[in-house]
């Protein structure tokens, strides 16, 4: 079965892969998933459970028949989805959702959550204040570089 | 005021002091020979936000954070993407530090079959090499005789005895080892021995190690927000020669560790998509 909303592989992913791996951290993450692809769904959430090691959902997406194809998807544990201010109820039942991650090497039909694109466009990007902290810190010590430097 | 009076009020100022304390009633702030133990307590989480530190959120070495340092001072990858340059620091420290000082066994183990991980089969828990450098919470309870080390990961807990013991001589070996500490200083020292063979660290050490391994980990606290561990790793079996690596946590005492109630065996997932 070809999902419908299953959208694209995108190839290598971003500067996030950094932060992927960590995230799977109870098993390994390249034994699980490939972290060189994206894939998009785009589906209805059916559950959400917010737990420990990882949080999962399960999205319902309908392929070009409308036959529908339940797809996991797993998140970072409950307690860093809290650091990041989620709650049991960030996610709903019923939500319309386009989610990417990367999928599972043996092409189930499971991905490692990277992104959310809500109903009204809203985004949540896993790690997203992390990697912009780090972005932060590495034009401070550009600049410390530089105003250290001598002029030319 | 009476002698006796004058005796009982420092007794009488210090248990005051000590039930405003912050730490549990049982919990220690000496040793047993009344030199005052670093505070480590409290929970600990993943790096602070730097480049540097989020190398070193699983592990790394000072060769690979030598190396990262160089890429970020470099105005040449100013623009370049932090998960390219984290890569290279990674494939550096493999090839410069990990790799020569593997044994021929050791190597023959490296890489793991990452489809043969044993957490990911079986939802089996890690080992104490593993597990020491586990990403996410660790809450340190210090007490006189014993340190708690409890991680979020696999929600393991391991105790290390202050107490002056040494390892039983008939102590059988486990994942977790048998661990014993001391203080020096500002530093927590913890040696664990009689530790069963399993899987090193993830992304660092990507081979197995012995029943011979043994793990010299030293606990400071710099600054009241960081907590930072090196660790001596020594494995006749696997390594050449011992090799260290370091771990640093953030403090963040909003946190808490939960259940670890949703692993699901991938064997178990395997046997049924095979039954249908």
């Amino acid at each position: 079965m070809k999902p419908k909303h299953l959208v694209s592989f995108v190839g290598a992913v971003i500067a996030a892969a950094a932060l992927a791996a960590p995230a799977a951290a109870h098993h390994s993450f390249a034994a699980v998933f490939d972290g060189s692809k994206t894939v998009t769904l785009d589906g209805t959430v059916k559950e959400f459970r917010f737990v420990n090691p990882h949080a999962l959902a399960t999205i319902d997406v309908a392929d070009d028949k409308g036959v529908v194809q339940q797809w996991t998807v797993e998140f970072d544990g409950r307690l860093n989805l809290t650091n990041f201010g989620w709650t049991d109820a960030t996610i709903r039942p019923g939500e319309r959702v386009k989610i990417s991650g990367n999928p599972e090497r043996t092409g189930a039909p499971r991905i490692f959550f990277s992104k959310i694109v809500r109903a009204d466009g809203t985004e949540l990007v896993r790690g997203g204040d992390r990697l912009n902290a780090i972005e932060e810190d590495r034009r401070l010590r550009a600049a410390q570089r530089a105003a250290a430097s001598p002029a030319k | 005021m009476t002698r006796f009076a004058m005796r009982l009020l420092p007794v009488l100022l210090a248990l005051g002091l000590s039930a405003c304390g912050s730490r549990p009633p049982e919990a220690a702030s000496t040793t047993a020979n009344a030199v005052p133990a670093p505070d480590l307590a409290g929970m600990w989480s993943d790096p602070p936000r730097t480049a540097l530190d989020q190398f070193c959120f699983m592990a790394c070495t000072e060769t690979g954070l030598k190396h990262l340092a160089a890429l970020l001072d470099d105005p040449a990858n100013d623009a370049k993407p932090y998960g390219d340059l984290s890569r290279d620091a990674l494939q550096h420290q493999t090839d410069d530090y990990m790799r020569p000082h593997m044994t021929e066994a050791g190597l023959a183990t490296w890489p793991l079959d990452p489809f043969a991980d044993r957490g990911y089969l079986y939802c089996e828990p890690w080992g104490v090499v593993r597990q020491a450098f586990a990403p996410h919470q660790l809450e340190i309870k210090q007490y006189a005789d014993h340190v708690d080390l409890h991680y979020g990961e696999w929600d393991a807990h391991r105790t290390v005895h202050l107490d002056g013991r040494s390892a039983p001589s008939d102590q059988a070996h486990t994942p977790l080892g048998y661990s014993i500490g001391h203080y020096e200083g500002d530093t927590l020292v913890v040696e664990t021995t009689r530790v069963t063979e399993g899987d090193g660290t993830l992304q660092v050490w990507d081979g197995r190690h012995s029943d011979q391994v043994t793990l010299i980990e030293r606990y400071r606290r710099p600054t009241p927000e960081r907590l930072e561990l090196t660790a001596t790793l020594t494995d006749p079996w696997a390594l050449r020669e011992p090799i260290e690596l370091k771990k640093v946590w953030r403090f963040a005492p909003d946190q808490e560790i939960g259940p670890y109630d949703s692993c699901e065996p991938a064997a178990a997932q395997a046997s049924e998509g095979k039954a249908k």
